[in-house]
This record gives C-alpha cells, sequence and structure tokens, in this order.
C-alpha cells in the first residue's frame, strides 16, 4: 500500500472512531439527562451536544446570540501544553515497542523536582525556569533507567515496572510533602511559592486573554513537537528506534546496538514528560501543591495512540483531547450532565483504535487494490521492454 | 497388492486426484498431485523441502483448501474445509512442532476441546485421566497422563499427540517428520508403536527424507518434486538409489554465464566447529572449510543437517560449543552483528521476512539499515535527506526492485521485490565475504536469475562468497567448489563442480556416502 492510501486509510479510522464514540456518548447523555418527558430529554440532550461540541469556542447567550469565546480558545491550548509532552515521551518510548507507561509518574516527578529547583535555587529571571525544567527532565530520564535497565538486561516487563513505579514516584513525593517540604503556615499540603524569577510568564498579558493560562510553555511545546519529529525521521537515532520498534530481530542483524538504542528511547521520554511537567508547573501554579498523579500521562498514552506514533500528529491529538474535556466540562456546567461521561467518551475512542482488526474489512480492499495495481503496473513495464 | 489385481475404489480410504494449489503470491506448490492411502498401510510421503508434502498433507487435514482437484474419503468426496472437518472424518495429523499446551497435565492436553464434565460444570479430572489411561494401555502407547506436558521428554510429547488424534476418532493418522526431533531409541520405540497401530488397522502417512527409516517402516511410497508426484512405489521394490535419485534431480537448467574461477587468499576460515542443541543433538560435528576470495563455495546438503546452525554461528545468532572462525585473521565468535558488518561480512539470511527487512518500513529505510550512521548519510545529528534518496534510488534502479516508490512499504512488495531489497542493501555494502543463505527460496524466475548472476558478478571481482542452498539446481550452477553436509558433518568435498552428477550429490545428501577423513580435509587451504 503506499503511503497516501496508508494515511487515508488513517484518517478514516479515526473519524470513524470518533463518530461511533460520539454516537456512544450522545446515546448515555440522552439517558442521563434531566427532563420527564421524551420531549425534554431530547432538548436536554441537544442542548449537551452544544456545548460539548461546539461550546468549547463559542459561548451562547439569549442576548447577544453565539459569539467566538478566544478565553475558551486559549484555555484549550494552555490546557494542550503538558499533554503535548506526555504525548511525545509515549511516542518515543512506544515507537520502540516499549510499552512504557511511566510519563504519568515521570510527569510528576519531574514538576517536583522543577518545583523544588524553583524554590531552593536562586538564580536569575531567564536562566531559572530553564535550569529547573532542564533539571525535572534529566532527573525523570534517570529514573526512566530503571525499567530501561531491566527490561534490557534483564528482560522484566517494562508496562508492569513502570507502572510500578508511577506509584512509588506519587509516594515518595507525597512522603516528601508530608514530611519535609510543606508549608506549615498552610491549612493544606503545599510547598512554599517558588521564586518570581523562575515563573514562565504568559504569551500576551492583554484583557482578551485575562485569566486565561497560555504560557510561553506552548510556544516550548510546539517546539518540542517539531524536534521530536526532527528525531524520530530524520536522524539515526530516531529511526534506529523506530527499527526496532518495527523488526528487533531485523535491527539486531542489521547492526543496530538494540539494548542501548532502548534505553536511550525511555530515556528520551522520561526527560520529555519531566521537561513538560516543569513547565506545566512553572507556567500554572505558584507552589507545589499536587497529591495524586495528575492523569495527564494517561492522557499521554491516548493521545500518543491517536497520533500513532508520529509526533507531528501530537498536537492535533492533544487538541482533539483537550477540546473534549472542555466540551464535557461546560456541559457539566450548563447542561447538568456529569463530566465523568468524558472518560466513557475517551474510553470508547480508546477502544476502537486500539483494536487492530477495526475496518481491517476496508483495510484489506485497499491492500487487494493495491496488489492489483502492482501486477498491472508489472505487467505495463514487461510489455515495454 | 500382494497378488498384483487392480484395486477397486473402496481398498483406498483416501483418494487425492488431481490436486494443485496455487498460493495467493503465485506460487504452485503442488501441480495436478494424485495420492492414494490403501487401509492398513504406512505410507511414506517423501521429497526435498519445498517439493510441496506439507502443503498436500495440509490440504488433506482441512488447513489448506486445494485450488482444483478433488479428495475422496472413504469414497465419500468430501470438501475439507477446515481440520474440525477432517477430524469428524478419522484424519488426525501430528504435527512436527507439537501442539500441546506446556502447562497443562498430560490427560488435560488429550481431551482439550472435549472436556468430560461433572454435573455438566466441573472439569472431571478423574474422567480425563481414566481415557488416557485407556488409550495408552489400548494402543500400547505409555505416557503419564498426571504429569505436566512441560516437564515430559520429547518421545512422550510425540505419544501425547498420537494419542490426542486417536481420542479424536482418527483412523489416518498424518505424521509429520516425526523422527526429526527424537534420539535413536526413541524412533526404534515409535517404530513399534506405529506397527502395532499399523496392524490394527490404522493407516499412517509418514512423511521423511531420511532413507533408512523409509526402508525399515513403510509399505509404499510416493515421491514428489518440485509440487508433482514422481510416483508411487512398493518400498520393497525400490533401492535406496533408485529414492535418491527421483527425489534429487534436476528439472530445469537455468545456465548463468561463469568463468573459471581465481581463488586468492582465504577470508573465511573455520575449523573444527561443534555445536550440540538444547535437546543434546549434535548439529554440527568438526566442520572445517576456507572460503577463498573470488569463489563461490556451495554448500548443498538436505535442510535440517547443520546448515542453518552453521551460518548462525557465522553471524553470531549462535555461539558454538568449540572451534574457531576467523575473517580476515578476526576471530568472529561471539561479536555483536554491527562488528562483523564492519569487518565486511553480509548476509542475506534464510528468513527475509524475520532477519532481512522491516516490513512495515519504506524500502529506503530498509535498504539504509546497515549504514544509517555512516558519514555520507549524515549531516551532522541529522540525515542527510538528499544522500539517502540518492543511494535509495541508485539501488532501486540498480536491483529493479519494482515499487511505486522509494517510499512504499516493504511488506506490500512481492517475494521475489523484498529479496531484491534484502541483496540490495547487503550486496552494496562493499563487503569481502557474502553469506547468502537460500538467496533464492521461494521468489520468481525472473529475480532467481537476477540475483544468481549478481552472485557470480561479485564474486568474480574478488568477493568470498559462501552460498547455502537446498536448491540443488542452484548449487551446482553457481558454486566453484562445493560441501555436503550431512548430519552435521562435511559429507563431501567437491573441489570442482564440473562432471558432478544428480546421483552422486544424491547419494552424498542423503547420507549413503561418504568422503574420507582426508578427502575432506580438501577444503581447507592451509
Amino acid at each position: 500500500m503506499t503511503k497516501r492510501r496508508q494515511m487515508r486509510f488513517t484518517i478514516i479510522r479515526s473519524l470513524v472512531a470518533i463518530l461511533i464514540a460520539l454516537l456512544v456518548a450522545t446515546i448515555l447523555i440522552f439517558i442521563s439527562a434531566a427532563g420527564a418527558t421524551f420531549q425534554d430529554k431530547l432538548e436536554a440532550t441537544r442542548e449537551a451536544l452544544k456545548q460539548m461540541l461546539a461550546g468549547p469556542l463559542f459561548r451562547f447567550s439569549k442576548k447577544s446570540g453565539t459569539a467566538f469565546e478566544a478565553k475558551r480558545l486559549a484555555d484549550i491550548l494552555a490546557a494542550m501544553i503538558p499533554t503535548i509532552f506526555t504525548g511525545l515521551s509515549v511516542c518515543v518510548m512506544f515507537s520502540a515497542n516499549q510499552f512504557n507507561l511511566g510519563a504519568e509518574g515521570g510527569i510528576m516527578l519531574g514538576a517536583f523536582i522543577t518545583a523544588m529547583a524553583a524554590i531552593y535555587m536562586p538564580l536569575f529571571a531567564g536562566l531559572h525556569p530553564l535550569v529547573a525544567v532542564l533539571l525535572g527532565g534529566a532527573v525523570v530520564a534517570v529514573v526512566m533507567l530503571l525499567p530501561a535497565l531491566l527490561k534490557t538486561k534483564l528482560n522484566v516487563s517494562e508496562m508492569v515496572c513502570s507502572l510500578m513505579l508511577n506509584y512509588i514516584i506519587m509516594y515518595v513525593i507525597k512522603f516528601l510533602m508530608n514530611t519535609y517540604l510543606a508549608d506549615k503556615s498552610r491549612g493544606q499540603i503545599m510547598s512554599y511559592a517558588f521564586r518570581e524569577t523562575a515563573n514562565i510568564p504568559p504569551i500576551i498579558n492583554n484583557s482578551v486573554f485575562s485569566g486565561a493560562k497560555l504560557t510561553w510553555g506552548f510556544v516550548i511545546a510546539i517546539l518540542a513537537v517539531i524536534l521530536c519529529g526532527l528525531f524520530m525521521y530524520r536522524s539515526r537515532w530516531g529511526y534506529a528506534i523506530r527499527m526496532i520498534g518495527i523488526n528487533q530481530d531485523f535491527a539486531k542483524y542489521s547492526g543496530m546496538k538494540v539494548g542501548g538504542v532502548i534505553v536511550l528511547s525511555q530515556l528520551l521520554g522520561g526527560f520529555l514528560a519531566g521537561a513538560g511537567g516543569g513547565i506545566e508547573m512553572l507556567g500554572r501554579y505558584t507552589n507545589f501543591s499536587w497529591s495524586a498523579l495528575p492523569g495527564y500521562g494517561w492522557t499521554g498514552i491516548t493521545i500518543a495512540i491517536l497520533a500513532g506514533n508520529n509526533p507531528y500528529m501530537v498536537p492535533l491529538a492533544a487538541f482533539f483531547m483537550a477540546y473534549l474535556s472542555k466540551g464535557c466540562d461546560l456541559m457539566a456546567t450548563y447542561a447538568k450532565v456529569p463530566a465523568q461521561l468524558i472518560d466513557i467518551v475517551q474510553g470508547v475512542i480508546f477502544l476502537f483504535f486500539a483494536a487492530e482488526q477495526f475496518l481491517s474489512g476496508y483495510r484489506q480492499k485497499l491492500v487487494v487494490k493495491s496488489a492489483q495495481e502492482e501486477i498491472e503496473m508489472a505487467k505495463a513495464q514487461k510489455e515495454g521492454i | 497388492m500382494p497378488d498384483g489385481k487392480t484395486l477397486s475404489a473402496e481398498e483406498f480410504v483416501v483418494q487425492m486426484k488431481g490436486i494443485t494449489k496455487v498460493y495467493p503470491n503465485g506460487v504452485a506448490a503442488n501441480q495436478g498431485v494424485d495420492f492414494n492411502l490403501r487401509r492398513g498401510e504406512i505410507h511414506a510421503l517423501m521429497g526435498e523441502n519445498g517439493a510441496g508434502k506439507s502443503t498436500l498433507m495440509k490440504m488433506l487435514f482441512g488447513l489448506e483448501q486445494p485450488t482444483s482437484g478433488e479428495i475422496i474419503v472413504n469414497g465419500e468426496k468430501l470438501e475439507l474445509t477446515s481440520p474440525s472437518v477432517a477430524i469428524a472424518h478419522g484424519i488426525g495429523m501430528v504435527h512436527q512442532h507439537f501442539m500441546l499446551v506446556p502447562s497443562l497435565s498430560v490427560a488435560e492436553n488429550m481431551v482439550l476441546g472435549m472436556v468430560p464434565r461433572k454435573s455438566g460444570i466441573f472439569i472431571d479430572r478423574a474422567k480425563a485421566i481414566e481415557i488416557t489411561r485407556e488409550y495408552s494401555e489400548k494402543f500400547n502407547l505409555k505416557v503419564e497422563p498426571e504429569a505436566k506436558v512441560v516437564d515430559i521428554p520429547v518421545g512422550m510429547k510425540q505419544k501425547v499427540e498420537i494419542l490426542k488424534a486417536l481420542v479424536r476418532g482418527a483412523r489416518i493418522l498424518i505424521m509429520d517428520e516425526p523422527t526429526a526431533v527424537l534420539t535413536s531409541q526413541e524412533t526404534a520405540e515409535l517404530f513399534v508403536e506405529l506397527k502395532n497401530l499399523k496392524n490394527q488397522g490404522y493407516t499412517i502417512v509418514f512423511i521423511s527424507h531420511k532413507l533408512n527409516e523409509i526402508m525399515e517402516i513403510t509399505d509404499r511410497l510416493t515421491i514428489m518434486r518440485n509440487g508433482r508426484s514422481m510416483g508411487v512405489y512398493n518400498t520393497c521394490d525400490v533401492t535406496k538409489e533408485d529414492i535418491s535419485r527421483l527425489m534429487v534431480g534436476r528439472d530445469v537448467v537455468l545456465s548463468v554465464q561463469k568463468d573459471k574461477a581465481v581463488p586468492g587468499d582465504t577470508v573465511l576460515k573455520i575449523r573444527d566447529l561443534e555445536y550440540v542443541n538444547e535437546w543434546h543433538k549434535k548439529m554440527l560435528d568438526k566442520v572445517s572449510f576456507d572460503v577463498r576470495k573470488g569463489e563461490i563455495l556451495g554448500i548443498a546438503g538436505v535442510e535440517g543437517n547443520g546448515q542453518k546452525e552453521l551460518v548462525d554461528m557465522l553471524f553470531n545468532f549462535n555461539v558454538p560449543n568449540s572451534g574457531t572462525v576467523t575473517v580476515n585473521g578476526v576471530n568472529i565468535l561471539g561479536m555483536p552483528q554491527r562488528k562483523i558488518r564492519e569487518l565486511g561480512v553480509s548476509l542475506v539470511p534464510e528468513d527475509r521476512m524475520l532477519y532481512g527487512i522491516a516490513a512495515g518500513a519504506s524500502i529506503e529505510e530498509n535498504v539504509i539499515s546497515d549504514r544509517a550512521s555512516e558519514k555520507h548519510l549524515n549531516n551532522g545529528p541529522l540525515f542527510n535527506m538528499k544522500a539517502i534518496h540518492e543511494e535509495a534510488d541508485r539501488l532501486i534502479k540498480e536491483y529493479t526492485v519494482l515499487c511505486k516508490s522509494r517510499s512504499q512499504h516493504v511488506g506490500m512488495l512481492s517475494g521475489g521485490n523484498i529479496q531484491k531489497v534484502v541483496v540490495a542493501r547487503e550486496f552494496s555494502n562493499d563487503p569481502v565475504l557474502i553469506l547468502a543463505d537460500q538467496p533464492t527460496r521461494g521468489i520468481d524466475v525472473g529475480a532467481t536469475e537476477f540475483i544468481r548472476k549478481k552472485l557470480v558478478e561479485l564474486s568474480r571481482s574478488g568477493i568470498a562468497v559462501l552460498l547455502v542452498s537446498a536448491d540443488l539446481n542452484e548449487v551446482m550452477e553457481l558454486s566453484d567448489s562445493l560441501i555436503v553436509m550431512h548430519n552435521g558433518q562435511i559429507a563431501a568435498y567437491f573441489e570442482d563442480t564440473a562432471g558432478l552428477t544428480d546421483e552422486i550429490m544424491g547419494e552424498y545428501m542423503l547420507g549413503l556416502k561418504k568422503q574420507t577423513e582426508e578427502e575432506v580435509r580438501r577444503a581447507c587451504h592451509d
């Protein structure tokens, strides 16, 4: 099959999966919608769907009609920052055929280390966030050595190992916070405030974006996407990662350092997750108060799968997830539908993407078509000679 | 039949008439094959690898469906659409690689899919064990019903497989190279059991290429070659030499133009290589030979006589128990593949889909896999895409890979074009030694000829070539000198392939003859 046909299949498959997920969501909304009569329920469902699908970008008011809302768009873009990083992290790790689920713990640890550097390291503005974020990324990269080396040296399942690692990281951070690092003058467990020098500033500070937290972190995230894309598709290391992911025996036979490259992919994945956590922390918060895993890592896995492990598709997938999340929030606020619905919608989409055989009949058709064309081409070439 | 009268249809339990099988990739594995079985006989199905034996038997067991032809079992014309249909008609198959669940007990494996129940819910283990005991005694096939399959020896696993087929009501047993994994004692035991089954009226198809076994145990034999039947014979009427001649022969001779080799210095030097596999079978036994610059050394032999193990040692997929292997004086045993490649060794692997390519990657990505880190393809940290595109386009053109573009996935190409991608990479990295393991297996004539010509061309330009092939045509046509392997040993070395005949080759390949140690020693050019 040609690349273009492959791409077409991927896009159509994605759209169908999303459509089916929305259909399931609609049915669920209808069931949970308020209203005594069928008509009421239908009305409530329509309102809910409107909020969910168009709400993230438009405000509906009876007085001034429907209007584009820049603030909500900024909210969505801001929400994409951490998930772009975890999405990239998972892309890089999954590309090497390593099902490392450590992005979740990674982003929390990165956020924590960056926060500590923002509190305790006296540096000047500009340099401070850079050092703090890099430190956060580096520490997570080192921690990812654990599942990576256990996998390459002892063949321990990286999936189990990284999954458990998430909880170890979470509880160690909680322990440190509770015992040593919490600001005792506060009513809840949170750290001291970050130094002002560590702050990542918002992109524009005008009235349109007041309240939204769209920081320069977004630009960094997009830069990371480009760098990751270049790394994966235009460098010998990314190439080695992908080849190992496709066929490890082939990579070994071709003379690639399989173990080393697998470790490299996990280090890089760890770094991306950690740095993402740091950027999120310095952009959105003034002190560290996370007491549980933030969930960005799990979203990152969904994003990576939606993006087909292609870094360039990550922002799109992240936008979709953020949009959906915002829509469901609005739906919960304005249309009285439980926000938990997003988890169900996410689950359904995930299900259809993960099901490799989904639409395989259509795929087979494309393959056959390609094969026929190839045969005809061969014939034509023979006749030409 | 003893009295020689013509057989009526009722005397055959199985008749396969005019069976033709064309696989979707265009390979015609069977062409108009007739095959029949008499009730209560042991019938050998013989032929080299790729002759079509397995395909024929897969159709009888319902694993594959014939493109044309008919299958008649017990006088009834059948559509064997799946193994369950075949089993229902009393056909059972004992696969070469056992289909058992290692973590379950023998009895549990026996009743898999037909589990006896207590009150309709609970598995009746006692009953399963009872059934196993009953069949084990009835057919005198001794197994331990309560032992876990993972813990029992290979010979017993095979008995479990046979019993499994019998429990399901098989009256016709297809045995795919049953002795390949057995020790000689286990083989002797198996033969007693098979004769016992035969006396009870069971019909057995025995796939093998071991002549001694065939002569010992079978009543009749069908020989296959290149997808066609070479005839049916009573075992008592033919000699081993006849069989060898019928089995190992050449039909079409593709001739490749070739000048006489002028061998130079030794490149690959192998001395006293020994390897015992995990089932304690000696796969390589004191193998020593040299491959010199500018010559093609062929290794012929029926598959499973140590060729695969030998190639594995040469590319560090395995390490021998003892012996040395050097390339231009450097020991390569245990060396990472990257280092072996740096010495200028290329490998066209036997299993091209597993090692030769990444099916989900593009042609371009596949042809640069061994050189992606080289300077001329990189610009600092990034790839020099222009250079890579040029390299890919050049190789596609030079090796006439039929494709839409360099970005097409390799997995979407035909077998011949996939192999061209592999050789394009392996032949173009300035090798000093090319290991070509079954380089043209299962690919079309055009690609085959192209690859053979390339091999000759490269060897004449001063590259040492080791050609391992089960295709007699190929080794005899291409090789300057030739080794025949049998039972992990070098059975014969021919300095010059001129004047060699199929008969001579067949005798060495099937172990009827063996050269003396001095004669074999000539393969070392010290």
